[in-house]
């Protein structure tokens, strides 16, 4: 037997620890590489935007398969769930998916879930605006998870609340209805109008871009008028409207089913119908409400909702086939499928960029700019302001009856880089929109004079006059 | 207090109360993170909620539904007056930026005042007519909340957990204090109930449940006492109301609304209307079936064409059926009737204690 010399064991002992520290920095680089990243899908699966939760599991998903692999279990149910997930060796884990319903006491509780039992480190998510407005000061009590926010229109979560972990990929609900003011002054010849509008965050926010665009130009709203959310009976709200003849139209940002019972309020207080005379937001064209209340507003101008149905350009038609590959029968061109498939599609880069990292890592790696379908704008780039919030194109849209005589809405505007200050008028220091903000007040915003005309889902050099 | 003395079921009752005591004080050094500050702190404060309901139900003869309507309002009132608006701060509200403990006192008074209003206008009605009009008062809080948007509105107020009183400090960065926090006041209501049902209010309000004519008869004032029992059970809601937006961050119409009035009543049934205790019992279950029952598909019981929203509905639903038909008095009923039905067994009961089957009588009111 050979005996232990000094030489030898320390050689062992050199040998031993660096066998040890390969084994240790080995599994721990692999544990590193392989630990999944836990993400949670937030929608609502009940009350009025409960249709929406296919549409936003599928859209985020639908970018997974495109850009990390993922497999659909099943092409037509997109909660069904999706497999084998990964962004460069980091496998991407769908924790659960979001059962909201349209109300922040079940915001509350669904946040909760995925974030702490399911124990969530991205939420892409919620779907409304007041599920938002939560959600934002949740992000901020929770510095080590990461949010984005799938389709939520309220203003206050990337321009008040602002945390830094909170990211937002499409427009607030002010932005979606840039142009509008503009098109019903210009195309209408409106100059003095009314407003009326849902009295919670999303009426508010949505309204405040009708009244900024509009008081921009040179408009002025005499009234405005706030119906509480779910509302049956409108016509108490829509007496205190002043009549037509004493005014060149209405502004209107009631959603929901409360659209339609507002209109049919309106026609039984004051006659007819006149398309010329309203001007809607998303809830004339959108969400169900194609098939309700559109016809009975034909020619009517409309807000969009930072989607371009129809729009011939490469990179819709590009984004429209990456969809339709994972998700034949989802709607590419809806809101929902649209903001949520870029949320999914701007994780993925942030952890392609992180190399799968978390947290501060990952929130600096999230991209600032992205090529979603819809951008023309910056040759199709679609950047984020100081507060991650999007600067997006958006797409005024008119009521129109197609060939085979159905009803539906056409863009009919390009309205460029829409951003969430507009102009100035709306500042972190400033209040959120609400009863009286914004105030009605000429301003010049960057989009003012620019708006082009779109013609059978073409961009033409035209400026709306 | 000597054990020894205690019945065989007292003894076996309240080694299980110790034991869940001792469990959940130890609960966040040893246990899951969302069982402390999810699933428990849930039940620590809306048992207290519940318990008001069980409260005016076992004691006073009363079932209200105006129990979530006050939690709600304190809610409302100390986000109003505790949080601050300015650059960056949260959208809704007055954000009137008070001291959180002046706030905390004053949304607990202003809450009980209008407890006390609430029951000068419900105690001279009873049975079905009092639970209608505490209904009203449930459904008014809910609209007054979403159309008065100075003070709320549908959106609610948000960010109300920063604005903690500096004694109990940050609850963001130390969840475990809220946790904590809602055990002792959890703890010390139970107590405060178990003092106020022998004191000679608290006796009064149990004859005036049992025979109101009498009472009146014997020169007692029936509709005083209602209002002050309503009044009692609006300071417990208050608390949980605060505990409540304390954990949340946020209080909306949608907290008081039909949907969370109905939860509250079903937590105090499924618990049983008849013991205090009830309340914390029915609360956990109530807590557990909607965080878990929600991950289990149930073939042919998703309605809507949604994975998990209508089976909590319905399972619930049965759960809620079941336990009035096969208890009306709750679990904690069910625990008894155990007990009952094992007469004559070594846990059978004194003869000097009034059975807990009584539906709406307090069973363990004169239990020592």
């Amino acid at each position: 037997m050979r005996r232990l010399n000094l030489r030898s064991w320390k050689t062992g002992v050199i040998l031993a620890a660096a066998v040890a520290g390969l084994t240790v920095a080995a599994t721990t680089s692999f544990a590193a590489s392989t630990k999944p990243v836990r993400v949670a899908i937030m929608t609502d699966c009940k009350g009025g935007f409960g249709f929406g939760y296919e549409l936003d599991i599928g859209g985020a998903q639908a970018a997974f398969a495109q850009y990390a692999k993922g497999k659909a279990k099943n092409k037509a149910k997109p909660s069904a769930g999706m497999t084998g997930i990964n962004v460069n060796g980091t496998p991407i884990q769908i924790v659960g998916y979001g059962c909201g319903n349209d109300t922040v006491p079940l915001a509350v509780t669904e946040t909760k879930r995925l974030m702490e039992k399911l124990k969530a480190d991205v939420m892409i998510g919620p779907l409304s605006g007041d599920e938002a407005v939560y959600v934002a000061n949740y992000a901020k009590s929770h510095p080590t998870k990461t949010f984005i926010i799938g389709t939520a229109g309220s203003q206050d979560p990337t321009l008040q609340l602002a945390g830094k972990n909170l990211f937002r990929y499409h427009g607030d609900g002010a932005q979606w209805n840039a142009g509008i003011g503009e098109i019903a002054y210009k195309k209408l010849g409106w100059r003095k109008a009314a407003i009326i509008m849902d009295d919670y965050s999303f009426g508010w926010t949505s309204g405040a871009g009708m009244i900024a665009d509009f008081c921009g130009i040179g408009g002025q709203i005499t009234k405005r008028i706030f119906p509480p959310l779910n509302t049956t009976d409108y016509a108490p709200f829509v007496r205190q409207l002043p009549p037509p003849n004493q005014i060149d139209g209405y502004f209107s940002a009631v959603g929901g089913t409360g659209t339609a019972a507002m209109l049919k309020a309106y026609e039984q207080a004051y006659g007819k119908l006149d398309p010329k005379k309203f001007v809607g937001n998303l809830f004339f064209a959108f969400l169900g409400a194609d098939k309700v209340v559109a016809p009975k507003v034909v020619g009517a101008y409309v807000g969009g909702f930072g989607t371009a149905g129809g729009l011939k350009t490469k990179q819709a038609a590009a984004y429209r086939a990456m969809v339709l590959k994972t998700y034949p029968k989802l709607p590419t061109d809806d809101g929902f499928v649209y903001n949520y498939y870029n949320a999914g599609w701007a994780l993925v880069q942030g952890l392609q960029k992180s190399g799968g990292q978390l947290g501060a890592k990952l929130n600096a790696a999230l991209p600032r700019s992205i090529r979603p379908g819809f951008q023309v704008s910056n040759g199709g780039v679609l950047h984020l302001d100081a507060n991650r919030q999007a600067i997006q194109d958006q797409y005024p849209l008119q009521i129109v009856k197609n060939k085979d005589g159905s009803i539906g809405a056409a863009v009919v505007g390009f309205v460029p880089n829409v951003g969430q200050d507009f102009g100035g008028l709306f500042k972190k220091s400033s209040p959120p929109p609400g009863r009286t903000q914004p105030p009605c007040k000429k301003v010049k915003t960057p989009w003012q004079g620019k708006i082009k005309v779109v013609k059978n889902g073409v961009i033409t050099n035209q400026v709306i006059k | 207090m000597n054990p020894a003395a205690w019945t065989r079921r007292q003894q076996l009752e309240r080694a299980i109360a110790f034991g869940a005591l001792v469990l959940v004080v130890v609960w966040p050094a040893v246990g899951s993170s969302y069982w402390a500050h999810t699933i428990l702190v849930q039940t620590f404060f809306y048992g207290i909620a519940a318990s008001s309901l069980i409260f005016l139900s076992a004691y006073g003869g009363m079932v209200s539904l105006a129990q979530t309507a006050l939690f709600g309002i304190a809610g409302v009132i100390i986000g109003n007056l505790a949080t601050k608006g300015g650059p960056g701060g949260v959208s809704k509200g007055l954000h009137l930026g008070w001291d959180p403990t002046l706030a905390l006192v004053v949304a607990i008074l202003m809450t009980t005042a209008i407890g006390l209003l609430f029951g000068l206008v419900a105690a001279r009605s009873a049975g079905i007519y009092f639970l209608m009009i505490t209904l009203t008062f449930s459904v008014i809080a809910t609209y007054a909340l979403g159309q008065v948007t100075n003070i709320s509105g549908f959106s609610g107020i948000g960010g109300i957990n920063e604005y903690t009183p500096g004694w109990i400090g940050d609850i963001l960065e130390h969840p475990n204090r809220l946790y904590y926090l809602a055990l002792g006041v959890a703890v010390a209501v139970y107590a405060l109930i178990r003092y106020v049902i022998r004191t000679p209010f608290g006796l009064t309000l149990q004859g005036v449940r049992d025979d109101p004519i009498r009472m009146s008869s014997l020169g007692y004032s029936v509709p005083l006492h209602r209002t002050l029992a309503f009044g009692f059970a609006a300071f417990l809601a208050s608390l949980a109301g605060i505990l409540y937006v304390w954990w949340s961050g946020q209080i909306a119409p949608g907290n008081v609304d039909l949907p969370e009035t109905i939860n509250l009543l079903a937590m105090a049934v499924i618990g049983g209307l008849v013991r205090i205790e009830g309340a914390w019992v029915g609360a956990f279950a109530f807590i557990i079936i909607q965080n878990y029952v929600r991950d289990f598909h149930v073939p042919g019981l998703s309605f809507g064409g949604t994975l998990f929203g209508g089976s909590f509905n319905t399972i619930i639903g049965i759960i809620f059926l079941v336990i009035v038909l096969v208890s009306p008095d709750g679990l904690m009923g069910l625990w008894g009737r155990i007990f009952d039905s094992r007469r004559g067994s070594r846990w059978r009961r004194t003869p000097t204690q009034r059975g807990p089957s009584a539906p709406g009588r307090g069973g363990e009111t004169t239990a020592a």
